[in-house]
């Protein structure tokens, strides 16, 4: 009996403490929620119980470990995944969970349905909460798995429709037990990069298809809300058509796959030089009507005494800008239906109704010097007077030896 | 300036050259503009190349980029 040893109350829980956890480290177990108490501290304190047993269990905020921390309700058939241990002070034996994922059929499904009804009630989906996405962005930041399908499809989309943008991958994974934290450590990275390094206009944040169970990471309370926080206007593009998270109602906007989320976020090159076009169409026709008027102008002006120049040029001059008109029309029809040429038409147009292809056929202007408006009658001109003249090619600068009055 | 920027800067030019008495050497010179500013966006969008690059963090904001190609 003396040589036995006579433990301390300290000595012993730290015994069993030890004992405890060196025979059920990471170990599975499953049960029944009850009794669940949400400390101020954000730690979860509960109950797992079965039929005939029950015992104290902890989940701790913030462990690295990672956990699903969807509605945990009482009631509610759990598994769970952690370690054995003893709290010393009070000489109690606890579970302390990493992983607590709700158990059976439908069980997730209902999970993610009533933390939908939650952040519902607390306006997380209003649509005041919506930011518009940029039209033409020119930093995309993708939050996704660096070898997924998702991060393909966008790069391909962006390639193909809006190579402009810079595109940038912030790496996470996107599913098991880490993935919640991960995908919220990925979102923080992206805001800091856009807030110190460079500006981003949108960040996709999404993955490919898969089970119910691999898309469950963006269902999770705190993925939703770094989402629903981010000062980046978000857009959400989780696996297939059918599928939904709640980080689609918190987003800034919903795509139903990754790639239509880059399809929603770029505009397509086509359609801007397809505007492209339409502009200079549009100069152009404003342009040679212009100069229309101004031909008429010159007519009534010019016709019959002044000009020298017989009734029959300036008829050819109209004539040739009929068919200047009218070869734009066509060009322009012809552009619309001839995707693959559109740009080398387009420059053909631009060149054929350059204003100043009358002076190549040998018109004229002339300038009083430093002036900006051509010269339309002799007022103010005097012996003298300098003038500039353009010609199709080149200018000439002279002084006038007499000036003739109609 | 940006793509958005030329495109509102075409507009504006187009409008103008539609719409509003120019003397002739003004309306060449928004019409020459214009034109210039039409090919420079098409060679952007032609030439454009994706730049894709992965951001990782080194040390609390501070980030390195590298580059992603095409495997």
């Amino acid at each position: 009996m003396n040589d036995e040893h006579v433990y301390t109350i300290s000595e012993l829980n730290r015994s069993a403490r030890e004992t405890l956890e060196e025979a059920f480290t990471e170990i599975w177990v499953k049960g029944e929620v009850s009794e669940m108490k949400r400390a101020a501290s954000g730690h979860l304190y509960f109950t797992l119980k079965d039929e005939t047993s029950e015992i104290n269990a902890v989940r701790f905020r913030g462990r690295t470990s990672a956990f699903t921390p969807l509605a945990i309700e009482p009631g509610m058939s759990v598994l769970a995944f952690g370690k054995l241990t003893v709290y010393e002070p009070r000489g109690r034996y606890q579970f302390i969970a990493s992983l607590l994922q709700p158990l059976g059929e439908g069980a997730l499904q209902a999970a993610i349905e009533r933390l939908k009804a939650r952040l519902k009630a607390e306006g997380l989906f209003d649509p005041i909460h919506k930011k518009p996405i940029p039209r033409f962005p020119s930093r995309v930041g993708v939050v996704t798995s660096p070898n997924g399908a998702a991060f393909r499809d966008v790069r391909s989309v962006l390639e193909r429709r809006w190579p402009i943008a810079e595109l940038l991958l912030f790496p996470t994974t996107v599913q098991g037990a880490s993935a919640p934290e991960d995908l919220v450590a990925a979102l923080d990275c992206a805001r800091r990069f856009s807030e110190h390094v460079a500006a981003l206009d949108v960040l996709i944040v999404g993955r490919g298809g898969g089970s119910a169970e691999d898309l469950a990471a963006f269902s999770d309370e705190r993925v939703a809300r770094a989402v629903f926080d981010s000062p980046i206007p978000v857009v959400s593009a989780v696996g297939h058509e059918i599928d939904f998270a709640i980080c689609d109602f918190v987003a800034d906007l919903r795509a139903p796959t990754p790639a239509s989320a880059a399809e929603l976020v770029a505009p397509d090159r086509a359609e801007i030089a397809e505007a492209l076009r339409s502009f200079a169409s549009r100069m152009t026709r404003g342009t040679v009507d212009r100069l229309r008027r101004r031909s008429d102008r010159l007519r009534t002006f010019l016709l019959p005494s002044r000009y020298r120049a017989p009734r029959r040029r300036l008829e050819t001059f109209d004539q040739r800008l009929d068919g200047l008109v009218e070869r734009l029309g066509r060009s322009t029809a012809g552009l619309l239906t001839r995707r693959s040429e559109r740009f080398a038409r387009l420059d053909d147009v631009l060149r054929l109704s350059d204003p100043r292809l009358p002076l190549r056929r040998g018109y004229s202007m002339t300038f009083r010097e430093g002036s900006t408006l051509p010269l339309r009658d002799t007022e103010g001109i005097a012996e003298g007077t300098e003038i500039e003249t353009h010609l199709g090619c080149g200018r000439l600068r002279s002084r006038v030896e007499e000036v003739m009055d109609a | 300036m940006t793509i958005e920027e030329a495109l509102t800067k075409l507009e504006e030019i187009t409008q103008k050259l539609e719409a509003e008495e120019l003397g002739l050497d003004e309306a060449i010179g928004l019409f020459d503009e214009g034109l210039a500013l039409a090919a420079t966006v098409k060679g952007r969008l032609e030439e454009a190349k994706l730049k894709v690059e992965q951001v990782l963090e080194k040390t609390k904001d501070t980030f390195s980029l590298e580059p992603l190609d095409l495997p």
